[in-house]
């Protein structure tokens, strides 16, 4: 095996090489700039690999979609936009610390966690992608459904302050999430007569107007004091070791539990980075600091997203099951060049999965230095006065809503979510709660009904499944230990001094 | 306070940015003389886009013009057909159909949009089903899954797509044709549907070739029937559906159509665009790769099979 291996990596050549790096420069770009997403860039560039050898090509869509998960974070942190959801869990303590003056350090915590995140789902994906994928097929509609219901109960508690209003987020992205034409039963919810919701609330715009455009009409109505601005506009000093070897168990557990939601078909960097914040903040030691800027938060959650990208690579392979959107894609990138990923795939084509492999262990170092350079690229950024940045923003936003289909509908949705966000923060709403709602309600509502339908309207499939009984059982555990938590800390609080 | 020199900053970014972003007015002299659309209307990865991603880059050397991709995915193909249903009929805007979308679901449900609306241009592939079995299911042929399935009515779970989708439909055949009763799971995507019938959840699935056929290869699912009238190329050791003793003769196909209203000048210039590139060599070794069943069918032969289809539907 090894010497295929080697022979694979001399294969490679130049070009190869060449292409992943220019395609990670590219999906930097395309990931800094909000409503660009790496699924949109991808599907377009797609096209353009079907005349290049195998590993060019698709190692150029490799660099564009490691490029792109990362560079969200940027516009995140700078400016609370982020540039794609996987980082709108990073928005959350990347711009309050932008805020307070440590935009820097926010951005070199961000580079720092996704490497960490990318390389250790690369190891990962080396290593065990066989057994991995084993356990992952065995995954149906019960174990996810059990899953996305953990996820939605973990997210309301990410919510800072009053969990009523938490609960009432929820709910509403829930019932946003709904909207639209339901495939299970042909039924048509919430639509109203208007074609475009047919597809429901598209995700992308909704994130940037609630993120984006509230932030510049909360600047409008209520502006920071002149001396709260001057500390915004300096980027503060750079990321110490220190600092960043204290979220390393954060790391870790971010991104395993990155990792693990990226190898499991149809799950990827946008529900990641919201589980994996949302537990970090459960084991943190300083929790209260989640939301206000703190470095565990943009690690747990930059880790967690960037782990995905080399795990959803794992079902694609093994059984050419898209992990996410963007795998989905790039399966159409290995079918139009006459290789169809699944079982054959490491029989007859081995010597190109090796290819592959190499370049995503290159372009996880060449981040290093494109990371660098684009957080040198864009920090002064945050120099610019709020009277020309608050419009620009404004301009972007539309820009970027209309750019991912050149449809007035994406436009409306994010001006729309920028007022309702504006709503939500000035009464102390949590916006997280919404936007976890409207990506797993709906998902979760359609793997209830799928396991119902599996067992034929039996419940006790829940527990009658090994895998979907221990994460239940595990699920259960969690909220005991929680219930108890706060029950403990309630006591100790009314203990006499 | 409220600074009035960003107010007025944003307030008229904000609409030079939202005008700015409305579609221009279109006046077209020779057509086409601008980019054309072809609507996916589905989300991308699936055959559907692969196959369309193809046809639109072979295209421009026999339009004259770019072809462009435009997914507009959601509502299982209904947001996008309905986007070009609705659409200005210039020729610019069409969708890239199926089966599912054009001919079994305007019939059965009530959607934002009729078959009627729509004017075809011509069908690009045409692929059979492959009925197939997870490699531990208790029969190996088709003529074994219609046995259990008499003997256990009800027990046999398959893999479904969605309601009135492609896979839905192989099944509702099948379960006609054979008189069995059987139990679909709507997974909502070929995808997932593949995803639980290997995973052992499901015991059938019915897909197109070049989505199975490695799996059957390989030994990780059965090959049961292809419904066809003759054995497929790729497949030869699979039997029709036919030669099982059920008459299934489906297949799924991917084809163009325009909005209804669309000039016939117009229609009959895509036309001849298509034809020709059906004929291109380079078209016809790209689709080959994708594994795409090319089978071109041009517009009057394609009207033909739509209304027979719609007939067999209503029935």
């Amino acid at each position: 095996m090894f010497d295929t291996i080697i022979h694979a990596i001399s294969e490679l050549g130049y070009w190869a090489v060449l292409s992943a790096l220019g395609g990670l420069v590219l999906g930097v770009i395309v990931g800094a700039v909000p409503g660009l997403t790496a699924s949109i860039a991808v599907a377009i560039l797609l096209p353009l690999t079907f005349f290049l050898p195998a590993t060019v090509g698709i190692g150029f869509l490799l660099g564009v979609y490691k490029g792109a998960v990362y560079a969200g974070s940027i516009p995140a942190i700078l400016i609370n936009t982020p540039g794609t959801p996987a980082a709108a869990a990073t928005a959350m303590d990347g711009f309050a610390m932008t805020q307070q003056g440590k935009a820097k350090k926010a951005l070199h915590m961000a580079l720092f966690s996704s490497l960490f995140g990318d390389l250790f789902a690369t190891i990962v994906l080396l290593s065990v992608a066989a057994p991995l994928a084993a356990i992952a097929i065995q995954f149906s509609a019960p174990e996810y459904a059990v899953l996305f219901l953990a996820s939605l109960v973990l997210i309301a508690t990410v919510s800072a302050g009053d969990s009523l209003k938490g609960v009432l987020s929820a709910i509403a992205g829930a019932l946003v999430g709904c909207i639209g034409l339901d495939s299970l039963t042909v039924a048509q919810r919430f639509v109203f007569d208007v074609p475009e919701l047919l597809g429901g609330v598209p995700l992308v715009p909704l994130i940037v107007g609630m993120f984006a455009l509230s932030e510049v009409l909360i600047q409008i109505t209520s502006p920071l004091s002149e001396a709260s601005a001057q500390i915004s506009r300096t980027v503060g000093p750079p990321l110490q070791r220190k600092e960043a070897l204290k979220c390393l168990p954060t790391l870790f557990r971010s991104t395993s539990i990155g990792t693990f939601i990226g190898a499991l078909p149809g799950l990827g960097a946008e529900i990641a980075c919201w589980v994996a914040y949302g537990i970090a903040k459960q084991r943190s030691k300083n929790p209260q600091e989640f939301g206000k800027g703190s470095l565990e938060g943009i690690a747990a959650a930059e880790s967690g997203a960037n782990a995905t990208v080399p795990a959803t690579l794992i079902p694609m392979l093994i059984f050419g099951i898209p992990g996410d959107v963007v795998t989905a894609v790039l399966i159409g990138a290995f079918i139009a060049q006459g290789v169809t990923p699944g079982p054959l795939l490491f029989t007859n084509h081995a010597s190109l999965v090796y290819g592959l492999f190499a370049l995503l262990v290159f372009t996880n170092i060449a981040l290093i230095f494109v990371g660098l350079l684009s957080i040198r690229s864009f920090s002064w950024v945050v120099r610019i006065p709020s009277s020309v940045m608050m419009p620009a923003v404004v301009v972007i936003a539309v820009a970027g809503a209309y750019s991912i289909g050149s449809d007035p509908y994406d436009v409306v949705i994010m001006l729309i979510g920028g007022v309702l966000g504006y709503a939500m923060r000035i009464n102390g709403v949590p916006i997280p709660p919404f936007i976890i709602a409207v990506l797993l309600a709906p998902q979760f509502e359609k793997m209830l009904r799928q396991s119902l339908s599996l067992s034929n309207g039996d419940f006790t499939i829940f527990v009658s499944r090994p895998i979907s009984a221990s994460l239940l059982a595990g699920f259960v555990l969690f909220i005991l230990l929680l219930v108890g938590k706060a029950a403990w800390s309630k006591r100790r609080a009314a203990l006499p001094l | 306070m409220i600074s009035r020199t960003v107010l007025h900053a944003v307030i008229s970014a904000a609409t030079v940015c939202t005008i700015g972003a409305l579609p221009a007015t279109v006046a077209a002299e020779q057509f086409p003389d601008q980019p054309v659309r072809m609507v996916i209307p589905y989300p991308p990865g699936g055959a559907l886009s692969v196959t369309g991603a193809v046809i639109a880059t072979a295209a421009e050397a026999h339009l004259g013009q770019p072809m462009v991709s435009l997914i507009r995915a959601g509502g299982g193909g209904a947001v996008g057909a309905t986007f070009v249903a609705k659409s200005r009929a210039d020729g610019y805007t069409l969708l890239l159909g199926d089966p599912s979308i054009n001919v079994i679901r305007p019939v059965l449900e009530d959607l934002p949009y009729t078959a009627d609306e729509f004017v075809p241009i011509a069908r690009f592939t045409h692929s059979p089903f492959v009925f197939v079995a997870n490699k531990d299911a208790p029969f190996k042929s088709m003529k074994e899954l219609v046995a259990y399935a008499k003997d256990n009515p009800g027990k046999v779970v398959y893999s479904s797509d969605n309601i009135n989708g492609w896979t839905y439909t192989a099944f509702e055949i099948l379960k006609r044709e054979a008189d069995i009763n059987m139990r679909g799971v709507e997974f909502d995507g070929g995808g997932p549907a593949v995803t639980n019938v290997l995973g052992g959840n499901t015991l059938a699935y019915a897909g197109v070739p070049s989505v199975v056929q490695d799996y059957i290869a390989s030994g990780t699912l059965t090959a049961l029937c292809v419904s066809d009238t003759e054995r497929y190329a790729n497949l030869p050791d699979v039997p029709t559906c036919v030669e099982q003793g059920v008459d299934i003769k489906w297949g799924a196909w991917i084809g163009l159509f325009a909005p209804a209203k669309t000039p016939e000048d117009r229609v009959q210039r895509l036309r001849t665009a298509f034809n020709a590139l059906a004929e291109d060599d380079g078209f016809k070794a790209l689709m080959k790769r994708i594994n795409a069943d090319l089978n071109y069918l041009d517009q009057p032969a394609f009207s033909e099979m739509l209304s027979a289809d719609s007939k067999a539907v209503k029935n």
